[in-house]
């Protein structure tokens, strides 16, 4: 009886489902067709455009950004509608809209992001407005894609290593290590200082874990040979055999991401951490230590043999357009925003970002700074892209590869194991 | 005694009319007063101990909302993250916008449950148990997937960016508990109510509206109030659906407070703080009609 | 007099066994319902499903049929884990706010000092941004700064700090509290205005004849609030096995996977790995699933209620 019932249960359940179905046919709106657009298409020069940046709408962020749109939408008679979304949300959100064609104009974009938002094959190619505007060839790289320049760069840099002076100098330490053994034992005597300091504020959880990657370039992996995975191979295992070694022995600390790691740099309990310069107001922000703008000291990456070069991550933002209506607009708006020397300036002096161009960085107030310009010549000028970026997948395997750093750091798998594991599965996402 | 018993248990208008009696706990011994004592402040401090730390944070000063050991008891206390507030006014336009989007969801959402869980529960048809079962099993896809067709949909009709796509989206989700919660209340209310009025003349429609509503003004408003907090707390739909003009406060405080460099701490905690007010005022000012609003809705087979 | 010598059973209320007449009527008033539920749910649930046999890219154009591939990938690959640990979430989150809100809401039946207070300061949870929620938990939890370990230290209870969110041991329960107390107080706030439809004659009664305090809760508080209980615990049952951002948010399913479920799967599959096809794949077996426990669930209060 109750079976027969459950039965008849489960039917019902198939039965709405089907009746479901049936209004369906009338319901299914018809996909909208869109034209692609030329670029001589009166359309294309309309002055009404979007554009989407997340630092548009962060506390920071916003009265800088907006101060400049303000600026040109009275010069140029332009009327820019702003769209914004959390940064954790930005890209899949922006995905959607260019995606359903619904983003006309420009939008700011993570370098890291360029691979994934170039599949949909909607960016404009910014070549020809790139080439004249005095970028540097560094930042210039940041924003292309397979050969084209799909983005033009707002301001470049990289993710380094900054430490705090007072705490390694109390440590003892007074020249920065050049080499990782020599590294380790710094990291040894900063533990010596007790209070709870964590020596390395390393990433371990899985939304910055990526920071491995360049500690395994360090080691001597290649990451990516053409279309072949290298993750693995044996450098790369036992780059994650050496993180895990300082995770054992509290050189690093558990849970800790870039916002954490900033947090406890912050508070001084952290010596060292991996961050772009963009991190720095927040630190100082969040910081009890009115001083410690000053004891910021970005310092270049140890290597594995002395003489090595130091391996560090491209970071940036870069500015797309969409093809498509008020694309001519929108190419010269993103050209005059990370371009025009008082534009730039402006975004420096309020968020300390350092510019694009080489008139940007050559100014005073750029050149002076000696936060930003030990960065650049410390960590930048060696910096790289990150090999995955070109695939729209990277931020699956961005995840892979966490997931398995992390199951060798809680101990249930082999550095060995895990590495090739996630070799097999960042290649699987190749394809 | 047994009269009492066998009394057919109150419908709304008699229950309404009943004065409330004393709880037949007030009578307890003193073991059950400390049962519930204990409850209250186990379950009580589990409540509202991460409530106070949100209060002790939004009134610490920038420098110190990261150390540790933490304060328990912040020592420097500090307004400027609730006055900064004030200066923003975005977060108004955000406030207004979830005021609206969550205000016409609970309205329609009791609308249309309400009409839904009346004929479910007062007529007998062919397909009844299955639009009830099609109505639960609506949640039961991931919401993920939904959202991109979706997006198409209302692309499609032009509603993207519009309260109308957030206040049908939101409606629609708080179908299952709205109308099997409604039915369960009208299950009460006895046919002969409806009887009557219809032998004076009443239009079927009449009927709900002058007889049916009345009696059942405390469910509607519980319905009202969930579908009104589902609306309140959506993030991702609100986010993906709205453009910047109709953002609500979800994905409003997410945009201005975490960022890319910073998340800004006790600028979050003090403004979910002060834009959780209102809501909780209007809750505990709709509390009587709340309870016994909820009557046992019944999940029969 | 027999009759009152035990609890009085729960009884139906007043549904009609016939009905009332005017089937059009009745079709009608469902029609504004079901016309949402079609638009907004239907159409969009059935194109998904669809595309769990395509291979399919969020942001490359065209698809391919490929028949039951996606699925016997999603089979093939940590499916069990991934099974497993969505239902200790779901069964977590919705059990023990249950008990919580269950707790609380006898509790504040009593009449106590100030529960007018209380009643509204136990909603404060819920009302808070369910965005904010998530992070609020993750500072707490926090390894390195959170206020759980600070607290904790201050007691005595651990001398060092503890990495909740990064134990594999932890991790999952640590999640599973901070939805909980999200979600305790609506629970509350049902139960608590089922127990005040809960006849005080049935009650009297029963004490009249003796039954103490523990039996009348049995026999008396319980069956009459079983339908309440019932849909309390079925909506949370689906509604947790949909929830994400908690997770999201505080551990992104780490510590190494283990606190990943299948609605973190499908929000990675689809916006991270772009796969449209897999993703579906992960609904449809997610559905079918639920539908399922559902319909066990439903046959069990059946049952109980035939008794």
């Amino acid at each position: 009886m109750t079976t027969a019932y459950s039965r008849r249960r489960m039917l019902q359940f198939l039965g709405a489902a089907g009746l479901g179905a049936a209004g369906l046919a009338a319901c299914a709106p018809a996909p909208k067709e869109t034209e692609p657009l030329a670029a001589d298409d009166p359309k294309a020069n309309e002055k009404t455009f979007s554009f989407a940046s997340w630092t548009l709408n962060e506390e920071a962020g916003k009265p800088v950004v907006q101060g400049l749109l303000d600026t040109i939408t009275t010069k140029d008679g332009l009327t820019v509608n702003p769209v914004s979304y959390p940064y954790n949300e930005y890209l899949n959100q922006l995905t959607l809209q260019v995606r359903g064609d619904k983003l006309v104009g420009a939008a700011q974009l993570d370098i890291a992001w360029l691979g994934a938002l170039a599949a949909l094959g909607k960016l404009r190619d910014l070549g020809d407005a790139a080439k004249d505007g005095g970028y540097t060839s560094t930042a210039l790289e940041s924003g292309q894609y397979e050969g084209k320049q799909l983005g033009l760069p707002w301001t470049t840099g990289a993710i380094g290593l900054v430490t705090n002076k007072e705490l390694l100098s109390r440590a003892g330490i007074t020249e920065f290590p050049e080499t990782i053994e020599d590294f380790e034992a710094a990291l040894v005597e900063l533990k010596g200082l007790g209070g709870g300091v964590v020596p390395y504020a390393a990433s371990t959880k899985v939304a910055q874990l990526k920071d491995i990657l360049f500690w395994m370039k360090t080691f001597g992996c290649t990451l990516l040979d053409g279309d072949r995975v290298t993750i693995g191979d044996d450098a790369s295992v036992e780059a994650v055999t050496w993180y895990k070694k300082l995770y054992d022995q509290k050189l690093i600390a558990p849970d800790v991401d870039r916002f954490d790691a900033r947090a406890l740099f912050g508070q001084g309990r952290a010596a060292i951490y991996d961050d772009a310069i963009v991190g720095k107001g927040a630190v100082i922000k969040d910081s009890p230590d009115k001083q410690l703008a000053d004891k910021l000291d970005p310092v270049a990456r140890p290597v594995l043999k002395s003489g090595d070069d130091p391996q560090a991550q491209l970071w940036g933002h870069v500015i797309v357009v969409v093809e498509g209506e008020a694309a001519n607009t929108a190419t010269s708006f993103a050209r005059w925003l990370t371009s025009d020397q008082a534009a730039t300036d402006e975004f420096f002096a309020k968020l300390a970002l350092p510019p694009t161009t080489e008139k940007g960085l050559a100014s005073d107030a750029v050149a002076n700074d000696p936060f930003t310009k030990a960065f650049s010549e410390r960590i930048t000028k060696t910096a790289s892209q990150n090999p995955f970026w070109r695939f729209p997948e990277y931020a699956q395997m961005e995840t892979v590869i966490a997931e398995q750093v992390q199951a060798v750091l809680i101990g249930s798998s082999s550095p060995a194991d895990a590495m090739t594991t996630a070799g097999e599965q960042v290649q699987a996402l190749v394809k | 005694m047994t009269t009492t018993l066998d009394t057919p248990v109150l419908a709304g208008e008699e229950r309404e009319a009943r004065p409330r009696r004393r709880s037949p706990l007030d009578r307890e011994r003193p073991a059950v007063r400390v049962a519930a004592w204990v409850t209250i402040i186990v379950f009580g401090g589990f409540a509202l101990l991460p409530v106070y730390w949100m209060l002790a944070t939004a009134l610490t000063p920038d420098g110190k909302v990261f150390a540790y050991p933490p304060a328990l008891f912040p020592a420097d206390v500090t307004f400027e993250h609730f006055a900064s507030l004030a200066g923003n006014s975005q977060l108004f336009d955000y406030l207004v916008n979830s005021a609206i989007v969550s205000g016409v969801t609970a309205v329609l959402s009791v609308i249309v449950s309400a009409y839904m869980a009346y004929s479910f529960s007062k007529y007998r048809y062919r397909g009844r148990r299955s639009l009830m079962y099609l109505v639960l099993s609506s949640q039961m896809f991931p919401q993920a997937l939904l959202l991109v067709t979706l997006y198409a949909v209302f692309d499609a009709y032009d509603l993207l960016n519009t309260y109308t796509a957030l206040v049908l989206s939101f409606t629609t989700f708080t179908l299952p508990l709205c109308v099997w919660m409604l039915k369960g209340f009208f299950d009460t209310i006895p046919d002969s109510l409806i009887e009557a009025a219809r032998i004076d003349g009443a239009s079927q429609l009449r009927i709900i509206h002058s007889v049916i509503v009345p009696l059942s003004v405390p469910g509607l408003v519980a319905a009202g109030l969930f579908a009104f907090v589902r609306g309140w707390n959506d993030f991702i739909f609100a986010l993906t659906l709205a453009g910047p003009d109709k953002q609500t406060l979800p994905p409003g405080l997410a945009n201005t407070y975490l960022g890319e460099a910073q998340t800004a701490w006790p600028e979050l905690m003090a403004a979910s703080l002060v834009v959780s007010l209102p809501v909780v005022i209007a809750f505990i000012a709709l509390q009587r009609f709340l309870v016994g609003g909820i009557t046992a809705g019944a999940v029969k087979g | 007099m027999t009759t009152a010598t035990r609890p009085a059973p729960p009884r139906k209320q007043g549904t009609p066994a016939q009905g009332l007449s005017g089937g059009a009527f009745a079709i009608l008033l469902v029609l504004p319902g079901l016309a949402l539920l079609v638009a907004v749910v239907l159409y969009p649930l059935i194109s998904s499903l669809v595309t769990a046999f395509f291979e399919q890219s969020l942001v490359e154009p065209g698809r391919r049929f490929v028949g039951l591939e996606n699925i016997r990938a999603v089979l093939d690959s940590d499916f069990l884990p991934l099974l497993r640990q969505t239902l200790v979430f779901t069964v977590g989150t919705t059990l023990v706010p249950f008990v919580i809100g269950f707790a609380l809401a006898l509790a504040l039946n009593t009449r106590i000092r100030g529960r007018g207070f209380l009643r509204g300061a136990f909603l404060l949870p819920w009302l808070v941004p369910a965005v904010v929620t998530s992070f609020l938990w993750m500072w707490i939890f926090n390894a390195n700064y959170g206020v759980a370990n600070g607290v904790l230290e201050a007691l005595g209870i651990v001398d060092e700090p503890e990495a909740w969110l990064s134990s594999p041991g932890t991790a999952m329960a640590a999640v599973i509290i901070a939805k909980t107390w999200a979600s305790f107080p609506w629970m509350m706030v049902m139960l608590l205005a089922g127990l005040q439809t809960v006849p005080p004659e049935l009650h009297e009664a029963a004490q009249v004849d003796g039954a103490g305090t523990i039996r009348r809760f049995r026999s008396v508080t319980v069956p009459h609030l079983r339908g309440i209980i019932g849909l309390v615990l079925l909506l949370e049952l689906i509604w947790n096995f949909q929830h994400f951002d908690t997770i999201y948010v505080m551990t992104g399913g780490g510590p190494a996977g283990t606190t990943e479920t299948f609605a973190v799967a499908v929000y990675d599959t689809f916006y991270k790995g772009h796969d449209l096809g897999r993703a579906g794949a992960i609904g449809l077996l997610w559905m079918v699933l639920l539908l399922v426990l559902v319909v066990g669930y439903l046959r069990v209060v059946d049952r109980e209620e035939k008794a």
